[in-house]
């Protein structure tokens, strides 16, 4: 029992028991407003009956047509901690990928820290695979070592053959990533 | 700024190193060398502006001004200078002076397509919607793409949008905007679902409704794609808007049965269910009931949908939807609300929710989920349903204290729903002192016993039980409002700073200490539990009024810097920022966030946060700075304060906190609603008031200050210092009749009650009144004032921390009324310094031996002003040293069987509280001391 709306920028002053969570970003404002002007579409969140957010998922589409590289990417996916173990987070990738499907995406990909086992195991339930590492994606800022991440991916219907997700045999470096 | 274009131009050559420089921060290396560059080519203007960037970089705007307005007068029509012009003058805050640059690049190349595109989004940067349209339009005859007009059709709309007359954008700007796109429609040249989004708007805006949902359901409407049920969601927009409620109901019907647990469509559901009964609405004949199909219209069918709904979902068997069980809950509401005898044929709504517990009470959010529908149950049902729900949690046997608990996670979810829910009721406010004091010994054997099974959690995650540890806290401050036993606050304290230190990352835990802290008037552990809460951008804004509200009167001045300067850095920034995204909106064509952002930006700019961190920053500084380091009127100067002018919008001021940030279970009468929030905003509002017009007397005294002969009068005007007698005197009315107003306001007010009953508000009145009658010459002194400081002071005295009879208790409101008077001594010695230096030409005046007198009395007061501070001094050393021997540990917690570990906690927390008296008693001295200092430089 969820309302799922467009995001506003009105939502970014009432979305504090989502973000307080400590693995979960708050972006600069312009961070916000480039996604909302440019992919408004991919910037869905999850509001309870009584009015509080319960989460949201923030996404966008890129890469090359030609190289048959264009897909859907989740920049970001964050549930409450109260609206958890609702399946709130697969409906809301269900609908970035549903999107991603109508914009003629290949696949739809996401990075998730190596650690966040719960996030990983998660999105292998809903059909994402590891298609590489990257090696020190997260910097850290308190002197512990930066961190890798998983870039998981998972194919769309356009892609037949699913050749987008085949997993590369060995890591990147965050600077070889487009 | 790097690249540009393939072609290898020899002044990109020439000009790159500079950029690279500029854009590695080294801003003296790119200044050298745009000189040395600027030698051999004196007409290469571009070098010039980047160099004008360097000094803007390293605040040495006036000297880059004039070098950027050097190029600008020349009218430069190469991309390097432009370009680098519209960077500079960004970064200068001058928005305004980029589409002067473009307006005569255009002037100067008509066809260029590119700098047309440059000065529409310079007007778009600085709203000229008008110049926008006339760009827009101009762009399209150049090159006609269909973005360019659509370009200029929004920039009708934003005239609409922000005309003060409705009528005017009824009647005129919205329908040349719809005229120009029916135009491109008619020649059927409408390309992108951006300019159908348009259409849609426009026609919005324009109430013609039936039209709109021609373009939505026509052909133009199959151009909605990129958001999933785009025109659903808009032909349900316009149907309500219609008041066709055989359509909206038969959608809502069709989206629930695609999607049975979006929540919205169940309202809509009931809403259009309800309007149709009152209409008595038939279906036609023959044909189909409406547009969208099939219509419910009596309640047997919507009880029959809803019970349709529900066997669905008992058929699954697994990933139950919570939406239909409570859009039954829903429907008994508005039921009852009609009277509607069907009410009953749906259920018990005790037993309903019973077996919603069943199904869902292991997950989290059931409480939030049953919170809404518990007003269902009659007052005399509570106890039933509590005991019924608590026969459905799994517990094992009761062990020796008699506490049962659960064996796994799941149970223990749904015991903690248990006792959410009867907190929620009121069944926790009810017991009595003894009855609590049971509940939070058993609530603590829950959080601990249930620690066990979040052995293996990171750090990064909560523990299963914190609610229970949050819960228990909340129960003692129960009783602490309701004993005023400090006792109780400690034990608080001290249980969250356990739970904290089992789940590091419980935001809730750290938000709760971190109030209750400020309650108690002990900044210090505030600053690393607000930081530990990574509170970034936005959130400085919605939950940085926790941090600011307090720093500052409680006399943590380092701190309170620290945090309005969080807090101003974001604002300042939003500004800037939101304008490039106004510009992306257009590129991008998402028209219906162009309004969204403006009004976002505004909401920002508006914030009472801003205005008070702005507002208390500057008094800040001038209490902390002004005549110690440097001389008042320069630190006026510096931060351009201007006495006559009001730079608070108080009419459009936006209450932005998230005051819901904190989770409580309280019962509905105790929960926070619009009427307080109301009163806090006016609250706040009116203390803002007093501290804003406070700043700007001191800005007046200042200017004041200034020896006339010393300044020439353009500049005096030019930094709005010249302030005159009138304003002052305007100034001080208003500060006087806010004063009054605040003093019948102040029940509830804890800041302003402070203020006020320490004096320290009517003494800074009186002291801010004596410019004033010296310029009238009428007898005044400081000797009535030095009296009203002496009483200030005298409320400042007492322990703020003191132990006795084995109990402890504090008196934090010592530390800001010390506080207050440290600011009223400020303001005094201000005065003084004015007074001083208006009277002392007059010494050797005509009337020299009446003035004489009054010399005579001067010296008396500068003595016993300076005798004033010493006591002061005196006294907060006092209080420094017998704080330091304060010895809390000897402490025993009455009447509380606390085990050892429990003691270490709420031993930390007093120790922490103990701490933070003492910084700030020091901050508070060494302001003092620095004042007395310049009393006796002050040569009185």
């Amino acid at each position: 029992m969820t309302t799922l709306r467009a995001f506003t920028c009105d939502d970014l002053f009432k979305f504090n028991n989502i973000n307080l969570d400590p693995l979960t970003e708050t972006y600069g404002i312009p961070f916000y407003l480039q996604y909302l002007a440019h992919w408004p579409e991919y910037f869905i969140v999850a509001e309870a009956p009584g009015g509080e957010l319960m989460g949201y998922i923030m996404g966008k589409a890129e890469g090359s047509v030609t190289r048959d590289e264009w897909h859907g990417h989740v920049t970001a996916l964050s549930v409450a901690p109260e609206f958890r173990r609702l399946g709130l987070a697969a409906k809301l990738m269900e609908m970035l990928e549903e999107i991603s499907e109508r914009k003629g995406g290949f696949f739809v990909d996401l990075f998730v820290r190596v650690s966040n086992q719960v996030a990983v195991n998660m999105y292998k339930q809903l059909g994402y695979s590891v298609y590489r590492t990257v090696l020190e994606y997260y910097s850290a800022s308190n002197g512990e070592p930066d961190e890798d991440a998983y870039d998981m991916r998972k194919a769309l219907s356009r892609d037949t053959e699913k050749k987008s997700i085949i997993p590369l045999p060995h890591p990147v470096r965050p600077e070889d990533i487009e | 700024m790097a690249a540009r274009g393939h072609v290898q131009d020899p002044n990109d050559r020439r000009l790159r190193p500079i950029y690279d420089y500029l854009d590695n921060g080294n801003n003296k290396m790119a200044i050298q060398q745009a000189d040395k560059l600027l030698k051999k080519h004196k007409d290469l203007h571009c070098a010039k502006v980047l160099k004008a960037i360097g000094l803007q970089r390293t605040a040495k705007q006036d000297e880059a001004f004039t070098l950027a307005q050097e190029v600008a007068v020349l009218e430069p029509t190469d991309d390097n200078s432009l370009q680098a012009l519209t960077i500079l003058y960004r970064e200068m805050h001058r928005p305004e002076l980029v589409t002067k640059l473009y307006e005569a690049a255009v002037r100067k190349v008509p066809t260029s397509e590119e700098y047309h595109s440059h000065l529409f989004m310079a007007y778009a940067r600085v709203g000229e919607y008008k110049k926008m349209q006339q760009a827009g339009m101009a762009l399209y005859k150049i090159v006609p793409k269909n973005p360019y007009y659509f370009w200029s059709v929004m920039s009708l709309v934003m005239q609409a949008i922000s005309a003060q007359d409705e009528k005017l954008s009824q009647t005129m700007f919205l329908p040349l905007a719809e005229r120009m796109v029916e135009k491109m429609v008619k020649e059927e040249k409408i390309e992108a679902e951006a300019e159908v989004q348009l259409y849609f708007m426009i026609l919005e805006r324009l109430g013609k409704y039936v039209e709109a949902l021609e373009v939505v359901q026509g052909p133009l409407g199959e151009k909605l794609t990129s958001e999933l049920q785009s025109r659903e969601n808009k032909c349900m927009m316009l149907y309500r808007r219609l008041e066709r409620w055989a359509e909206c109901n038969a959608l809502s019907c069709k989206l629930l049965l695609k999607n049975p647990d979006d929540w919205q469509f169940y309202l809509l559901y009931f809403d259009s269910l309800f309007h149709l009964i009152d209409q008595s609405w038939t279906p036609p004949q023959e044909g189909t009931h409406s547009a969208e199909g099939e219509v419910h219209a009596s309640i047997s069918q919507a009880l029959s949908f809803m019970e349709d709904r529900i066997a669905t979902e008992e058929a699954k068997e697994s990933k139950h939807l919570r939406g239909p069980y409570l859009a039954r809950l829903e429907l008994i509401r508005r039921l009852r609300e009609r009277s509607c005898p069907e009410a009953q044929q749906l259920g018990e709504p005790l037993e309903l929710m019973f077996q919603f517990f069943v199904k869902f009470g292991d997950k989290p959010c059931c409480i939030t989920d049953l919170k809404i529908f518990l007003d269902l149950l009659t007052p005399d049902q509570h106890v039933q349903f509590i005991n019924r729900l608590m026969e459905a949690v799994p517990l094992g046997a009761p062990g020796e204290d008699g506490v049962a608990f659960p064996g796994d996670t799941r149970a223990l979810q749904r015991h903690l729903c248990v006792t959410q829910l009867s907190r929620s009721l009121g069944q926790q406010h009810a017991l009595n002192t003894q009855g609590k004091l049971g509940l939070i010994k058993e609530l603590k054997a829950h959080y601990r016993h249930g620690l066990q099974f979040g052995k293996s959690c990171l750090k990064t995650e909560l523990q299963f039980s914190d609610m229970y540890c949050l819960m228990a806290a909340h129960v003692y401050i129960d009783l602490w409002l309701e004993t005023s036993e400090l006792n109780m606050l400690w034990q608080s304290l001290g249980l969250l700073e356990e739970g904290l230190s089992h789940s590091s990352s419980n935001a809730q835990f750290k938000l709760l200490l971190l109030l209750l802290y400020c309650r108690l008037g002990a900044f210090e552990p505030v600053v690393d539990l607000y930081s530990s809460l990574d509170a970034k951008h936005v959130q400085h804004d919605t939950i940085g009024y926790l941090l600011t509200r307090y720093a500052e009167s409680l006399g943590q001045f380092a701190a309170a810097s620290q945090s309005c300067n969080f807090s101003l850095r974001f604002f300042h920034s939003n500004q800037k920022d939101t304008s490039e995204y106004v510009i992306q909106a257009y590129k991008y064509g998402a028209f219906e966030k162009i309004p969204e952002f403006i009004a976002f930006r505004n909401r920002l700019d508006h914030s009472l946060h801003f205005a008070q961190v702005r507002t208390e920053r500057m008094l800040l500084d001038l209490f902390l700075e002004a005549d110690i380091s440097s001389p008042l009127e320069e630190s006026v100067k510096s931060m351009s304060l201007c006495p006559e002018e009001d730079d608070i919008l108080w009419d459009s001021l936006r209450d932005n906190r998230d005051l819901t940030v904190l989770v409580s279970w309280n019962p509905k009468d105790r929960q926070l609603n619009a009427e307080h929030k109301q009163r806090s905003l006016e609250d706040d509002t009116l203390w803002l008031r007093l501290r804003s017009l406070t700043l700007r007397l001191i800005g007046c005294v200042s200017a004041l200050t200034h020896p006339p002969a010393s300044r020439n009068s353009e500049k005096r005007t030019e930094n709005g210092v010249a302030a005159k007698p009138s304003s002052l005197r305007s100034l001080l009315s208003q500060l006087e009749s806010t004063l009054n107003q605040a003093t019948q306001f102040t029940e509830k007010q804890l800041q302003v009650r402070t203020a006020l009953s320490s004096g320290c508000c009517q003494c800074q009145l009186s002291s801010l009144q004596l410019p004033l009658h010296l310029q009238e010459l009428e007898a005044a002194g400081l000797g009535s004032l030095l009296h009203t400081s002496l009483y200030i002071l005298e409320k400042c005295k007492g322990d703020p921390l003191e132990v006795k009879d084995s109990q402890s208790t504090t008196q934090h409101f010592l530390l800001e009324n010390l506080v207050y008077f440290v600011e009223t001594v400020c303001i005094v010695l201000w005065v003084s310094n004015y007074c001083v230096s208006v009277l002392r030409p007059l010494k050797s005046s005509l009337q020299k031996k009446k003035k004489k007198k009054k010399e005579a009395r001067n010296v008396d007061q500068s003595f016993s002003l300076q005798s004033l501070l010493n006591q002061a001094l005196e006294h907060i050393k006092s209080q420094e040293i017998s704080l330091t021997a304060l010895k809390l540990g000897a402490l025993s917690l009455e009447g509380q069987t606390q085990s050892e570990a429990e003691g270490t906690f709420t031993k930390m927390a007093m120790d922490k509280v103990q701490s933070s008296y003492l910084r700030s008693l020091q901050e508070i001295g060494e302001l003092l001391k620095k004042r007395a200092d310049t009393l006796k430089s002050l040569k009185i």
